[in-house]
């Protein structure tokens, strides 16, 4: 077998503008399964730009996106989560007047089935107990910690194969952090792939077995997480010299 | 004055204030669940709600079908009426400003008027399919019409309520009202569930429409007075609030029966927009509405 159908996820030479504003040049990006890859790079470089694209949000002018050995350049967003990827946006947004369990049953929506709906609510309950006490509350009256749990378990509800996730740490308190970087240990553990974008950058090359750093739009480095994190121009660049 | 503070004469008007405010609060609700899930102010709401008012009028004259047995025809009309205008329309207008959606949907209300005047005339249209009076305890008493018609759109509202509330559709027009990009990282076909949306808001002005035909001569001209109260409605019970609408509509039905009893019905016609100034002046979003950021 060739290595590039080992890939989960696979972009070529993938550009993305809005407007007359070119955001993306000819980024590379592979993602194995089984392994946690993660995006760092400053405000600007295009990190989330990059997800967006996989998710249909943004526009892809050139290039390809793969999953799955199948292109999914310029499918709609609303048939991604079909194909099993999981989307966890950034700022954890949820449906603040929704209730806890209405918003992880939006996560399922494509389920027409009310028992398999209720079957995959229970499964993510289990994992997330925080979740049950409060499924009757409307989201809006969460912790911040408490909506990013939230979001990740609506991108669960699914079982998808990949979760991607924007920006899981920003704005949480020390705390919450830790508990949302263990989670997304347990996720890989369960033989989830992930796929993030963490301004957190020192923190997310401890755990990436992969990592892409960009600048301006384009790759500039990219190895295993540990190899980034010990890399002196890395270091320099991306993780506040030291 | 005195003979006015009389409780019954006070339980005559609550009990007609309401029921003339459940047709408000149905009307109201469908103009804010359009707004509420795609912040496009439908100045053509009023003008659905006459279309469902003519076809009742011509289901009457030319096969004498019962306006409560056209309803549900009627409404089903509407809806892909609605669901059609969403698709060829009001979709291209969705995320522009709010003046390109005032406009377009202004344009629209004209152009309906127009061929309503064109095709009925201006002549004041009626369907007394209802007649007689209801007497609660006696003494209380409500023209059939007038109470079936409240009735029927206090049923139609609460339906459209638990429908979002409940079920898996409802839900994602909850959801797409909130936040349309994470709606459609779920999996919902936003497009789709506007095209649903405008839809259930155009049956929702289409049932007000049967019901207006039974207790109001119309004409294609009677549009404007009803989006006007319509929007001081959402206005005081909060913009995209459905029980912000339903309870504002409940309101101004009240406060307009007591104003017409109390003072005069010239005055319960501008009440509206009076009760709005103060609620305002009270509350600036609205009597259920949040704070914008």
């Amino acid at each position: 077998m060739s290595g590039n159908n080992s890939k989960l996820l696979k972009i070529r030479a993938l550009d993305v503008s809005y407007g007359s504003v070119q955001v993306l040049f000819g980024i590379d990006l592979d993602v194995t399964p089984g392994e946690i890859v993660s995006i760092i790079g400053p405000n600007g470089a295009g990190k989330s730009t990059v997800i967006k694209a996989v998710i249909g949000i943004a526009p892809a002018q050139r290039g390809s996106i793969h999953f799955k050995g199948r292109e999914i350049t310029r499918q709609p967003a609303h048939e991604i989560p079909a194909l099993g990827i999981g989307y966890v946006p950034q700022g954890r947004i949820v449906f603040a007047e929704m209730t806890v369990t209405e918003n992880l049953e939006m996560g399922a929506f494509l389920l027409k089935d009310g028992k398999r709906v209720r079957d995959a609510v229970d499964r993510v309950f289990s994992e997330f107990p925080r979740l049950h006490e409060r499924r009757k509350q409307n989201a809006g009256r969460l912790s911040g910690g408490e909506q990013q749990m939230l979001a990740i378990g609506r991108a669960l509800m699914l079982d998808p194969e990949l979760v991607i996730l924007d920006e899981p740490s920003l704005g949480l308190s020390p705390k919450y952090v830790d508990i949302i970087f263990e989670k997304l240990m347990g996720l890989k553990e369960q033989g989830r792939t992930l796929l993030m974008v963490e301004q957190n950058a020192a923190r997310a090359l401890s755990v990436s077995d992969h990592a892409y750093a960009l600048e301006l739009g384009k790759n500039r480095f990219s190895d295993t997480g540990q190899a980034l994190l010990n890399n002196t121009d890395v270091r320099k660049m991306y993780l506040g010299g030291a | 004055m005195m003979e006015l503070l009389d409780p019954i004469v006070l339980t005559q008007f609550a009990v007609g204030g309401i029921l003339a405010g459940a047709l408000y609060a149905l009307l109201a609700c469908g103009l804010n669940l359009v707004f509420g899930v795609m912040k496009v102010i439908n100045l053509a709401h009023a003008e659905l709600m006459l279309l469902g008012s003519f076809l009742t009028w011509l289901l009457f004259t030319t096969f004498e079908i019962h306006p409560l047995v056209a309803l549900p025809f009627i409404m089903v009309v509407l809806f892909f009426f609605g669901y059609g205008l969403q698709r060829v329309l009001i979709e291209r207008i969705v995320g522009t400003t709010e003046l390109s959606s005032l406009m377009v949907t202004y344009g629209l209300a004209i152009i309906m008027m127009n061929l309503g005047l064109l095709i009925f005339s201006s002549d004041f249209k009626a369907v007394p399919a209802l007649q007689g009076a209801w007497f609660l305890w006696d003494e209380i008493i409500i023209s059939i019409p007038r109470g079936v018609a409240g009735i029927v759109a206090l049923l139609v509202t609460l339906s459209v309520y638990l429908f979002l509330e409940k079920a898996r559709i409802g839900k994602a027009i909850r959801a797409v009202a909130e936040h349309a990009d994470v709606a459609l990282i779920c999996g919902i076909d936003v497009v789709k569930i506007r095209m649903i949306t405008f839809g259930l808001s155009a049956a929702m002005a289409g049932a007000a429409g049967v019901m207006l035909s039974m207790i109001y001569s119309f004409s294609p001209e009677t549009g404007p007075d009803f989006i006007l109260k319509c929007f001081a409605i959402i206005i005081i019970g909060g913009m995209g609030n459905f029980a912000g609408a339903f309870f504002g509509g409940l309101l101004l039905g009240v406060v307009e029966a007591f104003t017409a009893g109390f003072i005069s019905t010239q005055w319960a016609e501008g009440v509206a927009y009076m009760l709005l100034v103060i609620i305002l002046l009270v509350r600036p979003t609205g009597l259920r509405g949040k704070a914008h950021a």
